[in-house]
C-alpha cells in the first residue's frame, strides 16, 4: 500500500494515535463535550420580522428584492425568489444600498444657496416649494430635467413633467449604453435589449461585457451561470483586455487590443465559415446581416490586429460553432470605442451565424412594455447630445435644471467643463439622499427618499423574454433619529415632488400611479397574479414584487450590421507629457458601480474580486510590464491624458494586457459623505472627447494616457496577503481537476508533481511509501 | 463525537468552487447579517479586518494565459476542531448539531483558538465595534454585537437555524431541506455555496458531497470539517498534470 504524505498525516490524525495526542493535552475527550448552561442570544428567537417585496430602483437593472423589516427598521436586502430576473439571488451591492437609508450624512432638510458662491442653508419644505415653483415659472420652457436612465413610472413622470413645462428630459449615464441599444436595434430590430439564454447554452462567447460582475443584472446572470455549469458543463469564452470577473470565470480568456473586438469577432466568423462549421442556411443568413462580407479578416491579419494568437482564435471559433447552442454577447468596453457600433454589431452577428437568434440557448427578443406610456427601455443621452445641451447652458438659454440621481459633475470628463456650464444656469435644483459633487453647484438641494421609502415600478432591462413589471413600495416609514430629536431625513419622493408641481393631468401621487398601473394589468386578465378584484390584485402583485406574463414574447427582426466605421481611433497621448503610453481601460467597480454607491461603507470595504483592494483607486498594470518599468505595488502613478491627470496606486498582476492600464470607476468624489469624500481618484474626469462615430456616445475606452511614477509609495488597502495561503499542496491553493477527473486523482497528481520538483531541487523528500 | 451521534441535524456546507466567480456577494451578505463592524481602511491596512467568510483569489500562469482562481473560506466547523480543546474557558465548543459554536460571554480573549485554527477563520475584536448612530438602525437584533477583547467567527447563521427550526416545529413538521439557509448561501448568485443537513441522506448537500470532485481543506490535519469543497474544473487541463498557482 502506497501512502503519500497527505494520506499518512490524515490517517494518523483520524486514528487512535491522533486521539492520544489530544488526550495528552490533559483533556479527556468527554470533557470536550460541553453544552452552554444558558442559551446564547443567537439561540433565542426574538420578535417577528416582516419581509417586503420591492425593486432595487437605481442600483440594478430591475432586480426584485425582499427587505427584512423589524420594528420599523430595514435590516437586510435579499433577492426575491419569485422574481424572474434574479430569482432570489443577490450581489454585493444589495445590502450596501441599504446603508443609504440610514446614512449618517443623509440630507435631512431642504437646503438653499442664496447666491452662487454662498453656502447651503437649511430651509423648510414650504420655502423650498416656493423656490421650486419660482424656478419653474421663471424657466418659461427653458427647463431641463436630468436623471439617470429611468424605466417604469418614474421615467414616465419625469418625461411628462418636462414636457408640461415645455422643457426636455435628458438621461445621463457615465457608462453609456446607447451604442449597445443601437447595435441591438440594427442587428435584431429590437428596441429592448434581448435576453441571453445562458442557462441552456453550451458555449457562451462574450466580448467586453462583464456580465458576471457589473453588466446587466449580475445576480440574474449569476443564476444562469450556475445553471450553465451544471450537468453537461458549458464552455465560456470571454474577450476583454483585462481580467474582469467574467474573464476570470472563463475557460478561455482572450485579451484583444482595446477597440479590436469587432475584428476579433469577424476573425472568428471567418474561421467558422472557412472550415464550413455551420449550415448553409445559417451562412446565408449571416451573409445577409453582414453584406460587406469577411474579406480582410484572414486569421493571420486578425491575429496581428487584435493581438490574440491564431491558436486561440481558432479554438474559440471551433468551440463556438461545434458546441451549440451557442450565444454571443457584447457590451461594456467593447462598445466604448469610436467604432463601438461596428464592434457590437459584428459580435451580435455571430448569433446569426450559429442560428442562435430566438433559439433555446441563444438570444431572445424581449417584448415591449406591458403598460401604456411606461417605458420598458432607457439609455443615457449621447455624449454628443450632452455637449450640445451644455452649450445651451453656457449660452444662458436654460433657466432651470432639475437633477436627480445623475452626478454629472463626477460623471462627465473634464473636457466638457461641466462646473462652468452649471454656473451659467440660474436655477439648479438637485435631489438626492446624500450630498454629491453636483450639489456643490446646486442652488436648491432637496432630500430625496431612497428606493426603500418611495413608490414606483420598474421594468427590468434586459427582461427574461416576457413582460415583467416590478413593483417598488415603501418598506419603512420616516426614521426617527436615535436621540429622538427628529427624523433622520425629512425626505420626499422625486416623483411625488414633481407631481405636486404638475398640473395633475398625469397623476397626483406615485402611489396612485402605481396602483393605476396594477389596475391596468389586472384588466388584461393574464399573468402571474389573478384576483377577483383590483385591490386584491394590487395586494397580490405587491406581495410578490410585481407581475409577469410568461405567455408573452417577441421575435427578432434581423437587420444589418452598421459597418460605416470599422477601425478604432484613440486619443493622442503624445501631448500629455512624459511617461509611458498605455491604453486606458476604465471599468465599473464591482461594489461602487460608477460611483453611485461610493458613499456607503459596505460598498467601500468590499474587496475588489481581482485586486482585493478597497477604499482606494488603484491602477492595474501587467506584472512583467511593471517590472520593466520599475513599478512596484503601491507606487503612486500619475495617469495623464490630454484632459487631465489623476493619481492611482499601482497594482501589478498578470491578468491584463501589457499595453493596457485598468482603473476602476467610482472614487474621486469631492463630496459624497464621510466615507467617500476626497478618497481616490475619478478616472472619468480624464477621459478624452472621443465618440462612437455612429451614435455620438462617449468612447470611454478610447483614451490613451501617459503613465509615470510620482516618486511615492503607499500601502494598497487590500485583503490579499492578510491571511496566509492554505495550500492543498505547496503552490496549489485551489484544487483544479480536469473533466471527469476525481479530486483524489488530482491531489495525487499534484502531490507527485510537488515531490518531483522538490527532489529536483536537491532538498530530498519523503513520500511515505 | 461522530456525525452519527448527532441528533436529526448535522449542518454543513458544500462549496462548489467551479461555480464561484469571486463576486463577494456572500461577504457583504454575511457582514450585514451578523453585525460585523465596518472594515475601515485603517483596519484593512493593518490586517485587522473581520470577515467571517472571505473569497481568496490566486493567480495561475502568466499573460496571456493567466487565470484567476477563487475560493470562499469560512469556519469549517470541524468535527475534530483544533480550536475547541485549547480554549481554557470552554467558550468554543461543539453543539448538538455538529457545529462549532462560540460563546461570546465566556470568551476571555486568550486567542489560543485563533492560533490553533489552521484555516485562519477566527477573528479577534481589537476594538469596540463602532457604528455611526443612524447606521445602528440596520443592525440585526438576532445577532449579538461582540465587544472588544473577544473572539468571533462564522456561526453558520445559527440564529437562522434556530428560527427555521422553531418555525418547522410550530408547523408540526421536520425542517424541509433547503428551508434554512445561511446569509451567504442565500446571496450566492451562482449557487456555489450550498447549506443543509448532512444527516439527511436525501438532502442536496448530502448528494453533492458524494460528487467525485469533493475534498476538504487541509485534509492532512484530520480536522474532519463540515465544509466540503468541490474542485474547480478546468476543461482544458491535461489530466495527470499538476496545477500550480501563486498567491498574490
Amino acid at each position: 500500500m502506497k501512502l503519500n504524505r497527505r494520506e499518512f498525516l490524515a490517517l494518523t490524525g483520524k486514528t487512535a494515535a491522533g486521539a492520544v495526542i489530544f488526550a495528552a493535552c490533559g483533556l479527556p475527550e468527554r470533557e470536550l463535550i460541553v453544552q452552554s448552561p444558558v442559551d446564547l442570544p443567537e439561540d433565542l428567537v426574538r420578535g417577528e420580522d416582516a419581509w417586503y417585496a420591492t425593486s432595487m430602483g437605481d442600483f440594478t437593472n430591475g432586480d426584485g428584492v425582499l427587505v427584512r423589516v423589524m420594528q420599523g427598521r430595514a435590516k437586510k436586502i435579499e433577492g426575491n425568489p419569485d422574481h424572474p430576473v434574479n430569482r432570489g439571488k443577490a450581489t454585493a451591492r444589495y445590502d450596501s444600498a441599504l446603508q443609504l437609508l440610514y446614512h449618517p450624512d443623509r440630507i435631512s432638510e431642504p437646503m438653499l444657496r442664496y447666491s452662487k458662491n454662498g453656502n447651503l442653508v437649511e430651509i423648510s419644505w414650504d420655502q423650498a416649494d416656493t423656490r421650486f415653483k419660482e424656478a419653474l415659472s421663471n424657466a418659461n420652457g427653458a427647463l431641463t430635467v436630468v436623471t439617470n436612465p429611468l424605466r417604469g413610472t418614474l421615467g414616465s413622470v419625469a418625461s411628462k413633467f418636462a414636457a408640461q413645462y415645455g422643457g426636455k428630459h435628458m438621461a445621463f449615464d457615465p457608462v453609456e449604453q446607447g451604442v449597445l441599444h443601437g447595435a441591438v436595434k440594427s442587428v435584431f430590430g429590437q428596441d429592448q435589449l434581448p435576453t441571453f439564454d445562458i442557462s441552456n447554452a453550451h458555449t457562451v462567447l462574450s466580448f467586453g461585457a462583464d456580465w458576471l460582475g457589473t453588466w446587466g443584472s449580475p445576480a440574474g446572470n449569476g443564476v444562469k451561470y450556475g445553471e450553465f455549469r451544471e450537468g453537461d458543463r458549458g464552455y465560456l469564452i470571454h474577450a476583454e483586455p483585462r481580467m474582469s470577473v467574467t474573464s476570470a470565470a472563463a475557460d478561455l480568456w482572450l485579451a484583444p487590443i482595446p477597440g479590436t473586438e469587432g475584428v476579433l469577432a469577424l476573425g472568428i466568423a471567418r474561421v467558422i465559415v472557412g472550415e464550413e462549421l455551420v449550415s448553409d442556411a445559417n451562412l446565408s443568413a449571416f451573409n445577409a446581416v453582414l453584406p460587406d462580407g469577411l474579406n480582410g479578416y484572414g486569421i493571420v491579419d486578425v491575429a496581428n490586429r487584435t493581438g490574440v494568437s491564431i491558436g486561440k482564435i481558432e479554438k474559440a471559433a471551433r468551440h463556438f460553432a461545434d458546441h451549440t447552442p451557442s450565444v454571443a454577447i457584447g457590451g461594456g468596453s467593447a462598445g466604448a470605442h469610436t467604432n463601438g457600433t461596428f464592434n457590437l454589431g459584428a459580435i451580435y452577428a455571430l448569433n446569426v451565424l450559429v442560428g442562435a437568434v430566438d433559439a433555446k440557448g441563444g438570444v431572445t427578443a424581449n417584448p415591449g412594455s406591458a403598460l401604456k406610456d411606461i417605458p420598458a427601455s432607457a439609455t443615457g443621452a449621447s455624449f454628443e447630445a450632452w455637449e450640445a445641451e451644455l452649450a445651451q447652458w453656457r449660452a444662458g438659454n436654460v433657466e432651470t435644471v432639475i437633477i436627480r440621481s445623475a452626478n454629472i459633475v463626477h460623471g462627465m470628463p473634464n473636457s466638457v467643463a461641466i462646473r462652468e456650464a452649471l454656473g451659467h444656469v440660474p436655477n439648479v435644483i438637485a435631489f438626492g439622499a446624500v450630498h454629491d459633487d453636483t450639489m456643490d453647484f446646486a442652488d436648491l438641494v432637496l432630500p430625496e427618499q431612497t428606493f426603500l421609502e418611495a413608490w414606483g415600478t420598474d421594468i427590468p432591462e434586459p427582461g427574461p423574454g416576457y413582460q415583467v413589471v416590478g413593483t417598488q413600495q415603501p418598506v419603512v416609514g420616516p426614521t426617527i433619529s436615535q436621540d429622538e430629536s427628529g427624523l433622520i431625513s425629512d425626505a420626499r419622493g422625486f416623483g411625488d415632488t414633481l407631481l405636486a408641481m404638475s398640473d395633475g393631468s398625469y397623476g397626483s401621487s406615485m402611489e396612485g400611479l402605481v396602483k393605476d398601473s396594477l389596475s391596468d394589468l389586472h384588466s388584461t386578465g393574464s399573468g402571474s397574479v389573478s384576483a377577483s378584484s383590483t385591490s386584491l390584485f394590487a395586494n397580490g402583485a405587491l406581495q410578490r414584487g410585481g407581475w409577469w406574463d410568461t405567455s408573452t414574447g417577441a421575435l427578432s427582426n434581423v437587420g444589418k450590421v452598421n459597418t460605416s466605421a470599422k477601425d478604432a481611433g484613440y486619443s493622442d497621448a503624445g501631448s500629455a507629457g512624459s511617461g509611458t503610453e498605455f491604453h486606458l481601460v476604465p471599468f465599473v467597480s464591482n461594489s461602487l458601480g460608477d460611483g453611485r454607491l461610493a458613499s456607503t461603507p459596505w460598498a467601500q470595504q468590499t474587496p475588489d474580486p481581482i485586486s482585493s483592494a478597497s477604499w482606494s483607486t488603484w491602477a492595474e498594470i501587467n506584472s512583467k510590464r511593471a517590472d520593466e518599468l520599475g513599478i512596484k505595488e503601491g507606487d503612486v502613478l500619475l495617469i495623464r491624458s490630454t484632459s487631465g491627470e489623476i493619481e492611482a496606486l499601482a497594482y501589478p498582476h498578470p491578468g491584463i494586457r501589457p499595453d493596457v492600464i485598468g482603473i476602476p470607476m467610482g472614487q474621486g468624489h469631492h463630496k459624497s459623505g464621510r466615507y467617500a469624500e476626497d478618497r481616490g481618484s475619478n478616472v472619468l474626469s480624464i477621459l478624452v472627447d472621443e465618440k462612437d462615430t455612429v451614435t455620438g456616445a462617449l468612447a470611454w475606452a478610447a483614451t490613451k494616457v501617459k503613465v509615470q511614477r510620482a516618486g511615492r509609495r503607499v500601502k494598497v488597502p487590500k485583503f490579499e496577503g492578510n491571511v496566509e495561503a492554505r495550500p492543498i499542496e505547496p503552490g496549489v491553493p485551489v484544487l483544479v481537476v480536469g473533466v471527469d477527473e476525481t479530486a483524489h486523482d488530482a491531489q495525487e497528481a499534484n502531490h507527485h508533481e510537488y515531490q518531483k520538483n522538490f527532489l529536483l531541487d536537491g532538498e530530498g523528500g519523503d513520500d511515505h511509501e | 463525537m461522530t456525525t452519527a451521534e448527532f441528533g436529526s441535524h448535522n449542518w454543513g456546507m458544500v462549496v462548489d468552487v467551479d461555480k464561484c466567480i469571486g463576486c463577494n456577494a456572500c461577504v457583504i451578505a454575511c457582514q450585514a447579517e451578523n453585525n460585523i463592524p465596518i472594515n475601515t481602511q485603517d483596519r484593512v491596512e493593518r490586517a485587522r479586518s473581520i470577515s467571517w467568510i472571505r473569497v481568496e483569489r490566486y493567480w495561475e500562469g502568466d499573460f496571456p494565459d493567466a487565470k484567476a482562481r477563487f475560493i470562499p473560506i469560512m469556519c469549517q466547523h470541524c468535527e475534530n476542531a483544533p480550536c475547541e480543546p485549547v480554549c481554557p474557558v470552554y467558550a468554543t465548543y461543539h453543539n448538538s448539531e455538529g457545529n462549532n459554536v462560540q460563546v461570546y460571554n465566556r470568551c476571555v480573549g486568550t486567542r489560543y483558538c485563533a492560533n490553533a485554527c489552521p484555516y485562519i477563520v477566527r477573528f479577534f475584536n481589537y476594538w469596540e465595534p463602532v457604528w455611526p448612530e443612524s447606521l445602528r438602525n440596520h443592525l440585526n437584533p438576532d445577532v449579538t454585537v461582540r465587544s472588544r477583547g473577544i473572539m468571533e467567527k462564522c456561526s453558520f447563521c445559527v440564529h437562522r437555524i434556530r428560527r427555521g427550526s422553531r418555525q418547522a416545529r410550530s408547523e408540526g413538521h421536520e425542517v424541509v431541506d433547503g428551508a434554512i439557509q445561511t446569509a451567504c448561501s442565500t446571496a450566492c448568485p451562482t449557487s456555489a455555496l450550498n447549506f443543509g443537513n448532512f444527516n439527511d441522506p436525501n438532502s442536496k448537500v448530502s448528494k453533492m458531497k458524494e460528487d467525485q470532485r469533493h475534498y476538504t481543506l487541509l485534509d492532512q490535519f484530520a480536522t474532519d470539517p463540515n465544509v466540503i469543497y468541490l474542485a474547480k474544473i478546468d476543461a482544458d487541463k491535461k489530466v495527470g498534470a499538476g496545477e500550480a498557482a501563486t498567491h498574490g
